[in-house]
């Protein structure tokens, strides 16, 4: 158990219990009458190659990401002025990495983003993400425990992943990226009665015990490597049965019913505008009907050379891909306005996001009060792994301040700011990685 | 700074002494004190360049993996006479060889240690493509059963069919039990023969939406559709055309586009069928078949616009958009009315419908083919159906597990059926669900080879199945499970025979995709967006026939007796009429990729000038030297540069004004900057030969630059220094200096790619050996890619465990 990079809290009835199953743990969580509460949600969104910082008093420092001056007092720059509005309702943090990853290469740390793990020479093993860890707390609670979704889709390759999210175990979990597809999956209704599905889920879960007992026999005749394989397979078919259960358990409660009209549904890698509106649209919707309480979402990872998404800012006319805008940026003043263009760009569509979470009223306050959404990326210019663009934004009915932007020092680690998060969304932990504290200038 | 320190007395870490291990190689003084003089200065403890240290590098060759890799690459680089650098003191003769010899001697010993060890299986998940194509072999069925899987991984190496990194998932599983589900419920019928809906049609309906050529004579405008009121949900359709061409003398093949779909009020969501070029002027009948659940089918509540609708229009395009129709005034029903009418175009290619005639379901018998196939059968009653379901099953899954089967197989999907039967309504129904249960299984799911066997060899069905992945991307056919039975496979001679027939079967095109796609990254023409400012008229559909031109290239060298040295250099392109056109060559007059000689067209064939290759490697406004030369390294030298390191320092003098310099000029100030140039010397001077092709792959004189409102021509620069110090000018010299200096590089290279992917795993130093000698026999037989598949298929590391 030494391995497991999270601390449960002593104060939790937790304590001493393996949590070598998720199934145990959900379970007993359910009958918790604190979690039973009006919902926590929790969402995370990467953008990848980091942002502009020029010179202050330049011309090109227009476009830097951060903005002029700190604490309540602060300007938005270009890039940011799109949020203008929602000032109160986030937080602007400098500053901040994970020193795991300040020892990584220069593009490998999306895949830490929300693990805070060390990934270097070949030990490219990853740990639990924060999202995966509040989806173990409370994803048991709606029909799907978490959304994963990113441009690219699937895993991707260690250090290039296409997702931001990994499971208990450190193993990559696929994204969805196609909106019809995270459609249907979220809200996609089966025509068949309800005793044909009920029966059907039924035989679903014999064949899958028995596939289970089946498989074990294959583990004679494996080999070390291979038996590992079969590991990953049966404990796939465990989860997949656990779905099974989860979906027994919902199938007297319809889906609820969503309209599909003003949504681009059929939008893909030519269209970035339509798309990442469109996702939003989706993690938005996923929320609001509380489908799920958990969202990732991968703008684009740093593989400069197979992510899809590099070409989006060549498609909004801004004259090269991610990659090169990025070291642009970083080479000359000249390339602080293509970047910051499209660093604007991103932060209009995140602010349309949170504007939908805002104006939408849940209990005597919105969706936004009580969803912690966690903006940015791991390099703050290309290549630097150190003073991560954040921006947090909700959670003021979950004790968050906002209306700062704060900058911390080195030897503050991001993890500081997770363990915080998690408190705040009833996750009970105590440490996270390499965390020293929490980070207390985001609290009310 | 420079290199002008003052050098500690070192002791390196390698400790000689007692209780050497097998396979840690103990550098004696002369090697050690080599390394002392001429490498530690740059890679030792006050510097570490290209993050190596060589004076702390671990000797244990067979037990420390890593190292072991790092000392290959040092090996790898004297042998290039890349390092000691250029501006470094040489290394003399007797030195490097002294080197060369140590280190030889200590990888071969190490990888001799280690071949004594047991290798690594890995059970291999059938990827994407061939969960695709087993999916529809075994089931008999042509429908798209991965649309809903997630992209596959990638390897390091580029391959996406790599068994260590391909992991399994509860969202894949999920994929899986619904993908089976869903086939074997349409590959399973109940009940009697459905009724057949049939629909001819002779003239286009013409619809109220007047901005539309309605019409059966298909030119640059002109749109025929046809109504099909009553139509089936599920199965098989027969779609059949009669039409003819119209086409000027010597002017380009019409082409014939075929979708299916509905209309939903404004929208008309809807399909392709096919593609057809039409080449006569007497009339011809088209044939066309499909699954109509695969296309968008409107819901049976009701519609303004019921039935199916076929579109057929005319593809072929000229360049030049589509001409607006003109206003004309007519009267109807007393009233004025306005429509459009189109100018005849005598010079396009046009297309004549002359009928259109479709049948759905379309079945030679019932219960279909591939239900027969599943279940042969039928019980006689109750009494019978536990009979009926083992000799189904067994038959089932000898085809599903690619392998004999055995009770232990067949007992608890028997189990299964047991338990369900009662609940469900029929026997087909039972057989639907315990057939799905197979098809989750890991011994479908994965490719397992017995680890528990102690022979050397996997046995004969393991290698039918490597066979038929490696060629065909899916499971064996009847033939080679057949010759897996009779034991047949461990004859050489049956191997290789099976292989040539197997790459003139039409199923080997899954390894000319597969293959040419990941080894030289061909989805790369979609990464890339085409700036419009740059390329006006850059049609985006281009970017797949591109990637297509690669593809038909590779599949004929790999079919016809040519010389993989094509690949550098060569004297024919494959290519279509878009292709052709794109080139400014004379070439086909239709959409099929054929053989174009070269000769006097000015045009170098070969990858080096193949637009897919040249766009997926360009900013899409102009070339990308660096990505072209980590390309060039990557695919034809086998010698990917390492990724760029943790810290990249900015440029000396970087400024606002960089961006203005001509590129080669911006690139050498990379080199001029130490930490740049380390990696860069020997990536930029193989991309900069290429300089004389522009992002979309045509040949330029000049260079446009846009900053803002300005544009500045540059005069095009191709002449470049390679890192062994031979200059080139152009890609012509460049094709020609691959082809004399650095063929037996790219074959090798060659070799180990068609090796990793046939093996579905990494390469490592264990392999060398045997890279070496196949390699070897591919250069002997003139380097020919049939040639090469049969000596992979019959090499050990093909057969070994």
């Amino acid at each position: 158990m030494a391995s497991r990079p999270w601390h449960l809290s002593r104060r939790t009835f937790l304590q001493g219990s393996g949590v070598s199953l998720a199934l145990p743990f959900l379970e007993c969580m359910a009958a918790d009458p604190v979690a039973r509460d009006r919902p926590k949600r929790l969402c995370a969104v990467y953008f990848p190659y980091g942002i502009v910082q020029r010179q202050e008093g330049t011309e090109a420092a227009r476009w830097n990401w951060f903005p002029q001056g700190s604490g309540r007092d602060y300007r938005f720059n270009n890039s940011l002025a799109p949020l203008e509005p929602l000032r109160p309702e986030l937080s602007v943090l400098g500053g901040l990495s994970h020193p795991n990853g300040r020892n990584m290469g220069g593009h490998d740390t999306a895949d830490t983003w929300l693990t805070a793990a060390e990934l270097k020479e070949g030990h490219l093993d990853n740990t639990v993400s924060i999202d995966q860890l509040a989806a173990m707390r409370f994803g048991s609670q709606t029909r799907f425990p978490s959304l994963v979704l990113s441009t690219d889709g699937g895993v991707g390759e260690p250090t290039r992943s296409s997702t931001l999210s990994f499971s208990r175990t450190g193993q990559p979990v696929p994204a969805q990226h196609r909106p019809r597809q995270v459609f249907d999956r979220l809200f996609g209704v089966d025509p068949r009665s309800l005793r044909t599905q009920r029966s059907s889920l039924d035989r679903s879960r014999s064949m899958l015990d028995l596939v289970l007992d089946d498989s074990k026999s294959l583990q004679a005749r494996l080999g070390t490597h291979d038996r590992r394989k079969l590991d990953e397979y049966l404990d796939s078919v465990r989860q997949i049965e656990q779905r099974v259960g989860r979906s027994q358990r919902w199938l007297d409660v319809p889906k609820p019913a969503v309209d599909a009209s003003g949504l681009h549904l059929s939008a893909d890698d030519t269209t970035p505008g339509e798309l990442i509106q469109t996702m939003y649209d989706l993690i938005y919707l996923a929320f609001q009907t509380d489908s799920t309480r958990i969202a990732t979402y991968q703008l684009g990872n740093m593989n400069g050379a197979t992510s899809i998404a590099g070409k989006f800012p060549a498609l909004l006319g801004l004259s090269g891909n991610m990659h090169k805008l990025a070291h642009n940026a970083r080479r000359g003043d000249a390339g602080a306005e293509p970047l910051g263009r499209w660093d604007r760009f991103l932060t209009e569509q995140f602010s349309y996001f949170l504007r939908r979470l805002r104006e939408t009223p849940e209990g005597d306050g919105n969706l936004l009060d009580r969803t912690l959404v966690l903006y940015g990326s791991s390099n703050s210019q290309t290549h630097v792994n150190l003073n991560y663009p954040l921006l947090l934004a909700g959670g003021r009915g979950l004790g968050l301040r906002h209306g700062r932007f704060t900058r911390f020092g080195e030897e503050t680690p991001l993890s500081n700011l997770y363990v915080t998060m998690l408190d705040r969304l009833d996750v009970p932990i105590e440490t996270f990685v390499d965390s020293t504290g929490e980070l207390t200038e985001i609290l009310a | 700074m420079g290199r002008h320190f003052c050098l500690l007395a070192l002791t390196l870490a390698w400790l000689p002494g007692a209780g050497r291990p097998l396979g840690a190689a103990v550098p004696d003084r002369s090697v050690e004190a080599i390394i002392q003089q001429h490498c530690v200065v740059c890679h030792g403890p006050s510097i570490q360049q290209a993050s190596l240290r060589l004076d702390t590098l671990p000797t244990d060759f067979a037990g420390d993996a890593r190292a072991a890799e790092t000392w290959h690459d040092v090996r790898d680089a004297l042998n290039r006479g890349e390092m000691p650098p250029r501006d470094a003191t040489p290394l003399g003769r007797t030195d490097r060889d002294t080197l060369l010899d140590w280190l030889d001697a200590a990888i071969l010993e190490a990888s001799e240690v280690r071949s004594g060890s047991k290798s690594v299986v890995v059970m291999r998940r059938l990827n994407r493509g061939e969960y695709q194509n087993t999916m529809r072999d075994l089931l008999g069925l042509e429908i798209d059963f991965v649309k809903n899987l997630p992209p596959d991984e990638v390897s390091p190496d580029g391959f996406t069919n790599n068994g260590s990194v391909l992991r399994m998932s509860p969202l894949l599983m999920e994929h899986y039990l619904d993908a089976a589900r869903d086939g074997l419920g349409r590959a399973i019928v109940t009940g009697p023969p459905p009724p057949v809906y049939e629909h001819r049609a002779e003239e286009t309906v013409v619809d109220k939406l007047r901005t539309v050529n309605w019409s059966n004579r298909l030119g640059r405008t002109g749109t025929f559709v046809a109504r099909v009121p009553e139509f089936p949900d599920v199965g098989h359709f027969l779609l059949r055309v009669r039409a003819r061409a119209e086409i000027p003398e010597d002017a380009p093949f019409p082409r014939m586009s075929i979708s299916l779909g509905y209309r939903a009020d404004t929208q008309t969501p809807s399909r392709k069928v096919a593609e057809v070029d039409v080449v006569e002027d007497s009339s011809r009948i088209f044939e066309f078949r499909g699954r109509i659940e695969e296309f968008p089918l409107q819901s049976r509540t009701q519609s303004k616009y019921p039935g199916l609708l076929i579109w057929i229009r005319n593809a072929y395009s000229d360049g030049s958009p589509p001409p607006a129709g003109e206003k004309v005034s007519f009267e109807q029903d007393g009233k004025v009315k306005e429509k459009l009418v189109w100018a005849e175009d005598p010079e396009f290619p046009k297309i004549v419908v002359e009928s259109v005639y479709f049948k759905a379901p379309d079945y030679a018998t019932w219960p279909p083919e591939h239900h027969v196939n599943l279940l042969p059968t039928v019980p006689p009653g109750p009494v019978g159906e536990a009979h009926s379901a083992r000799s189904a099953l067994q038959r089932f899954l000898r085809r599903a597990y690619r392998r004999p089967i055995g009770e232990p197989d067949i007992d608890p999907l028997l189990r299964f059926f047991g338990e369900i039967r009662p609940d469900v309504g029929s026997f087909e129904e039972a057989m639907r669900e315990t057939m799905a249960m197979a098809l989750i299984s890991p011994s479908f799911l994965y490719r397992i080879e017995d680890s528990s066997e102690t022979s050397g060899h996997v046995d004969d069905h393991e290698l039918a199945s490597r066979l038929s992945y490696f060629l065909w991307s899916t499971m064996p056919d009847a033939r080679l499970m057949d010759l897996a039975d009779r034991g047949r496979l461990a004859d050489l001679q049956v191997l290789r025979e099976e292989t040539l027939r197997m790459l003139d079967d039409s199923r080997s095109w899954a390894f000319v995709e597969q293959f040419s796609d990941q080894w030289l990254d061909l989805p790369g023409v979609h990464r890339v967006a085409i700036n419009p400012n740059y390329y006006p008229r850059f049609d985006l559909s281009l970017k797949e026939d591109m990637r297509r031109e690669t593809q038909h290239f590779f599949a004929e060298l790999l079919r016809g007796e040519y010389s993989a040295l094509h690949f550098l250099r060569s004297d024919f392109a494959m290519l279509n009429e878009r292709m052709a056109r794109h080139y400014g060559i004379q070439g086909p007059r239709g959409g099929t990729f054929e053989r174009v000689a070269l000769d006097g067209q000015g045009r170098l064939g070969g990858l080096l000038a193949q637009a897919s290759v040249l766009l997926s490697n360009s900013t899409g406004e102009d070339s990308h030297p660096v990505e072209r030369g980590v390309w060039i390294r990557r695919a034809l030298l086998g010698d990917p540069p390492a990724p760029p390191p943790p810290a990249v320092p900015n440029l000396n003098g970087a400024d606002q004004n960089l961006a203005l310099l001509p590129l080669k000029r911006q690139l050498e100030l990379h080199q001029d900057n130490e930490a740049c140039a380390r990696c860069h010397q020997g990536i930029d001077p193989w991309g900069l030969a290429l300089e004389q092709y522009d992002a979309i792959g045509l040949r330029r004189e000049s260079v446009l630059r846009r900053f803002g409102e300005r544009v500045e021509m540059h005069p095009v620069d191709a002449s470049s220094i390679l890192p062994d110090g031979h200059e080139v000018d152009g890609a012509e010299a460049l094709a020609r200096y691959l082809l004399d200096r650095q063929a037996r590089r790219f074959g090798r290279a060659l070799a180990a790619k068609v090796l990793a992917y046939a093996l579905g795993r990494t390469l490592d130093r264990r392999d060398e050996g045997a890279v070496d000698e196949i390699a070897a026999r591919f250069e002997q037989g003139g380097f020919r890619l049939r040639d090469l598949c049969a000596i992979i298929v019959t090499s050990d590391s093909f057969r070994a465990r």
